[in-house]
């Protein structure tokens, strides 16, 4: 059977773009790194999963992932949309979340400034919420790397606290770190195919790169699981 | 303006000192000497020079770009005794590198004649690095000052060889204290420290994360002569095939330009910081600093490296300091050819000629290409979203043409440019003379454990979390050894060590700088510097053979005989050490005039010196970082004790703090060729596998060192100073605080502690499950310390001030 073929959005200032197709084709898809300038509709035809990375798309002067979010509807109208309903995956991370969750994909909220203010590169802990087809094979706590200046997450009225029950918001951070609503750290669609997080799976997918050379809670780092996970629920 | 605006200047019938207001008025940087030569050159030639062609032997023989003070022959006078240097560069650093090569044919891949050194890694694999300053536009304008520079440091690497991968960078700062009292700076207009800190901080945090290269290491160093000219490093690790290193310009090959448009802010940058700043510089030359734009350099970025990959690049270059003028400059320099000003794409139409060819605007390359590669090129750069231009031609003529709308508005022999006039120096240096020194007692524990909570509380110590964090050091996967690791991932680390890419090896960075040395003991320094560069790079895990160094200098008036006799010292003493050490020099930088005159007199920085290194670490299995790693374990020292306290932070502590006079004269000693082959001896337990952390005694002395090890959390640790090796009788207070060079702790398990004995190291003592740091002088407690209190005062150490 062919590999999973994941496509891999590249805009201007997407940086993750590399190890993002590194740790894909580790866990067992095909990965292609895709520039926008290069997208067209006929180009998800191709893919399995829709991933968009981390980064700075267009610097993210406006709101981080707005001017990524427009070229993308864009390009691809509903075809996106069409994509997930026929079944296809879509992730995002970090800035790719930040794009996603302004694409209408995901429950509706924002990513803006953490409270500090500031940017922050650090690891976070963070635990399962709900079963999603990207943290089937993680345990119910673990951690990953972060590195986001706008990661807080924020709803209207009761949204977040709605998510947390019912399950939207897949993943959470074990304590505070950027000030989000309910400590979210990612979140899912009705169908769980789509999934956006700001933590980095792709930059824990071996162990070496964990900050505590001791560490030793499973064979490969937390992100390949992740990778691993979804990359099951694909095979069926 | 579809026309070309330039005007002749005329020059021959000046006499010298007209030749000199001329230089002033036009802010050429230029000497009387140095307009003399141009005039003869113009007298010879028959003709008076344009205004472009003023500016362009302007940029060239900046010091900014011909660096002519380390190429100066220099009358230097130590302890009374004459010398004569026939060049620092040729002498000092470039004969040490070469004869380092030949003993070590094929580590070295090219050495300062590139954007950046290269090093071998496998046989398809090279890394470089190439660090710069940027410290005159940081100190008027913190936040954009930091951003182009490093976003420049970062175009070098791209520009080297065929254009490398930018992996990873390394910031290092020298600022004034951040709690310097704002009535005590001498000088309106002068920004405070804390608002250079925070705006150098994030000028860096926002270029560098935007562009997705992890900065991973760097230092900061505190001290009140860096108020008025706070010193910007920016350093990058770039990662290339080997059979991309070589690069040529021949006839025939297009030029063309990449990136950012032309405009004309960052006019005469290179010749700006090539003097000293004053008040008005803060009024004045603003036009010289600009704003990054880090996404139109991520998108020339991705355009290099898609086009360097299918071979499309001959040659390329980055537009530093300069603009095209050197960019092109340096490519056409033997070669010749035609430059195409109006073909340049432009901010704003309003540009003369000079403008556009000496502009400094960020964010472009200058490419070389076989004119048949076009079409290509063409699609990558609208792929990347990048612009590109013809911007010339070489030609084989051996002359550089500025064309502007088909007039020529400079033509110049290249064999002369280049050849800027020597400068002749002179220099004074006289060693401090040894005396006293203040005899600390450490009957009861608590004075110990009173001074070391006061080190760890120092500036010069404690934790640059709240500044590391702001930084993305995880960006692209590949950092194995970061900044701050241990078990709670809070610890600090000798360096940083990334996998390289396409291999499987590893790539250590680290740097060091001990400024305060460059005041009283600069020969120290620069031995001191090298070794501890080295030594940490050792300590992560790097190979000792193949390690490759850079050096950074800053100091203020050269035309100061005996600012300049410190750096005179400060070379020679680097050089001994690199060539005992084998460490090459593969690429440096020099930054002059970083003074200010104040009302009250000229404030200059002490000779600075930074000493970047890169090292090849060959197997995972050989990363070491400098955190405690169990209870139950054997602690276990490389190299000796001395005494000698001068220019130690404990030193520099007391004497603030002292209600009595006290003084610390002497310097501690060691010796290189005992510490190389203790490395040497050391790596082969690394390549054991039996070193568990390691950590180089520096700033601090060993108390510090070792409280650092457990702040990991994981064990306390126990010493005995009787059992600590030492050149001398070493006073307590040297053997807890002193900062004698070539010491790194480390840590075996129990049942190889043997192996470490065997290899002929001393074990100093264990790490314990009581949580606390103690050393003892066999019975006697001098610290005794639960790690729980120390690391609190350590790690918010810098919080209330960023």
């Amino acid at each position: 059977m062919p590999l999973p073929h994941a496509l891999i959005l590249k805009f201007p200032g997407t940086n993750c773009d590399a190890e993002t197709a590194r740790a894909l084709k580790v866990a067992g898809f095909s990965a292609e790194v895709l520039p926008i300038a290069l997208l067209e509709p006929g180009k998800l035809d191709t893919a399995q999963m829709i991933l968009f990375a981390g980064g700075f798309s267009y610097g993210d002067y406006v709101m981080s992932g707005r001017i990524a979010q427009l070229i993308t509807k864009h390009k691809l109208g509903d075809k996106l949309r069409q994509f997930v309903d026929k079944g296809g995956y879509a992730m995002g991370i970090c800035n790719g979340f930040q794009i996603l969750t302004q694409l209408d994909l995901l429950p509706r909220g924002s990513l803006i400034h953490n409270e500090s203010g500031r940017f922050i590169c650090r690891w976070a802990g963070l635990k399962k919420n709900a079963s999603s087809p990207y943290l089937s094979e993680l345990p119910d706590e673990f951690e990953l790397p972060i590195a986001h200046a706008e990661g807080r997450f924020m709803g209207v009225g009761d949204d977040t606290a709605n998510y947390v029950a019912n399950g939207r918001a897949a993943l959470l951070y074990t304590e505070d770190v950027n000030g989000s609503s309910q400590r979210i750290a990612g979140l899912q669609d009705d169908t769980g195919r789509v999934f956006g997080l700001m933590p980095h799976p792709e930059r824990f997918v071996n162990k070496v790169t964990h900050y505590d050379p001791d560490w030793s809670q499973a064979e490969r780092g937390w992100g390949y699981y992740m990778f691993k996970s979804v990359r099951d629920a694909m095979a069926g | 303006m579809s026309k070309a605006v330039f005007r002749h200047i005329p020059i021959t019938p000046l006499s010298a000192d007209e030749l000199l207001d001329l230089s002033k008025k036009h802010k050429l940087s230029l000497s009387r000497e140095d307009m003399l030569v141009i005039q003869a050159m113009f007298k010879e030639e028959n003709r008076e020079p344009t205004d472009v062609e003023l500016e362009v032997i302007a940029q060239t023989w900046s010091e900014h770009c011909k660096h002519r003070i380390f190429g100066a022959k220099i009358e230097h006078t130590l302890d009374g005794k004459k010398e004569v240097v026939d060049g620092l560069f040729k002498t000092y650093i470039r004969n040490v590198t070469h004869r380092i090569m030949d003993k070590k044919p094929g580590f070295v891949l090219s050495a300062f004649v590139d954007n950046a050194g290269f090093v071998k890694v496998d046989d398809q694999t090279a890394i470089c690095l190439k660090a710069e300053t940027h410290n005159h536009p940081s100190a008027i304008e913190p936040y954009a000052g930091a951003n182009t520079g490093l976003g420049g440091v970062i175009r070098d690497i791209l520009g080297a060889g065929k254009g490398a991968k930018p992996i990873a960078s390394l910031d290092v700062f020298c600022f004034g204290p951040p709690d310097t009292r704002q009535e005590d700076i001498k000088a309106k207009d002068v920004i405070h420290p804390l608002g250079i800190m925070r705006g150098v901080v994030r000028g860096v945090r926002d270029y560098g994360n935007r562009m997705g290269i992890p900065t991973t290491s760097g230092a900061i160093q505190f001290d009140d002569t860096y108020i008025y000219n706070p010193l910007v490093f920016c350093g990058t690790m770039g990662v290339i095939p080997i059979k991309d290193i070589e690069k040529e310009v021949k006839p025939g090959h297009l030029l063309i330009a990449a990136g950012g448009r032309t405009g004309k802010d960052g006019l005469k940058g290179a010749t700006f910081s090539s003097v000293s700043l004053t008040t008005s510089s803060h009024e004045e030359d603003q036009t010289a600093v600009q704003i990054g734009n880090p996404i139109e350099e991520k998108k020339v970025a991705d355009f290099i490296l898609a086009a360097r990959e299918k071979g499309l690049i001959q040659f390329v270059t980055d537009c530093g300091a300069g603009g095209f003028s050197s960019a092109a400059g340096e490519m056409l320099s033997t070669v010749g050819g035609e430059v195409w000003l109006e073909n340049a794409p432009l901010k704003a139409p309003d540009l003369e000629s000079w403008q556009v060819f000496i502009s400094e605007s960020q964010e472009r390359m200058v490419i070389a290409v076989e004119e048949s590669a076009m079409p290509e090129l063409q699609k990558l750069a609208d792929i990347y979203e990048t612009e590109i231009c013809k911007l010339g031609k070489a030609d084989g003529t051996g002359i550089l043409k500025v064309m502007h709308h088909g007039e020529v508005v400079c033509r110049l022999d290249n064999s002369k440019l280049h050849e800027a006039p020597r400068r002749h120096m002179t220099a004074t240096w006289t060693t401090p003379k040894r005396g006293e020194d203040t005899y600390i007692p450490f009957e009861e524990v608590e004075v110990g454990n009173e001074l070391l909570k006061m080190l760890m509380a120092d500036f010069a110590i404690v934790s640059r979390e709240p500044i590391i964090r702001e930084y993305d050091h995880e960006v692209q996967g590949h950092t194995v050894l970061k900044p701050l690791a241990g078990a709670s991932g809070d610890a600090p680390q000798d360096g940083s060590v990334i996998r390289v890419e396409g291999t499987q090896q590893y790539a250590a960075l680290s740097v060091a700088l001990l400024p305060e040395w460059g005041k009283t003991q600069p020969h120290l320094m620069g031995r001191a510097c090298v070794d501890e560069c080295v030594r940490q790079l050792i300590a992560m895990g790097a190979n000792p053979e193949r390690i490759a160094i850079l050096d950074n200098f800053c100091m203020g008036n050269p035309d100061d005989h005996t600012e300049l006799g410190a750096l005179v010292e400060t070379v020679k003493g680097m050089a001994i050490t690199a060539e005992a050490y084998g460490a090459p020099f593969v690429s440096g930088k020099d930054s002059f005039y970083n003074y200010f005159k104040t009302d009250e007199g000229p404030i200059s920085i002490p000779c600075t010196l930074l000493v970047s290194g890169f090292g090849v670490v060959e197997k995972k299995e050989h990363v070491v970082g400098a955190s405690i790693r169990r209870t139950g374990s054997k602690l276990a020292m490389v190299g000796q004790a001395s005494s000698g306290l001068a220019g130690s932070v404990f030193a520099r502590m007391i004497v603030k703090n002292a209600r009595d006079e006290v003084g610390f004269p002497n310097a501690p000693q060691f010796s290189e060729a005992e510490a190389f082959e203790a490395y040497e001896r050391y790596h082969e337990l690394v390549k054991r596998g039996v070193v568990l952390s390691a950590h180089d005694v520096s700033e601090g002395g060993l108390a510090v060192a070792l409280a650092e090890m457990g702040f990991s959390g994981k064990a306390g640790l126990h010493v005995d100073l009787s059992l600590v090796p030492t050149l001398d009788s070493t006073p307590v207070a040297e053997h807890l605080f002193g900062e004698t060079p070539g010491r790194i702790v480390f840590e075996i398990d129990d049942k190889h502690a043997h192996l470490a004995e065997e290899a002929g190291f001393t074990i100093i003592g264990q790490t314990t499950d009581d949580g606390f740091l103690t050393i003892t002088n066999q019975d006697q407690q001098l610290v005794h310390l639960p790690i729980k209190e120390l690391k609190p005062i350590w790690q918010t150490g810098l919080t209330e001030y960023y």
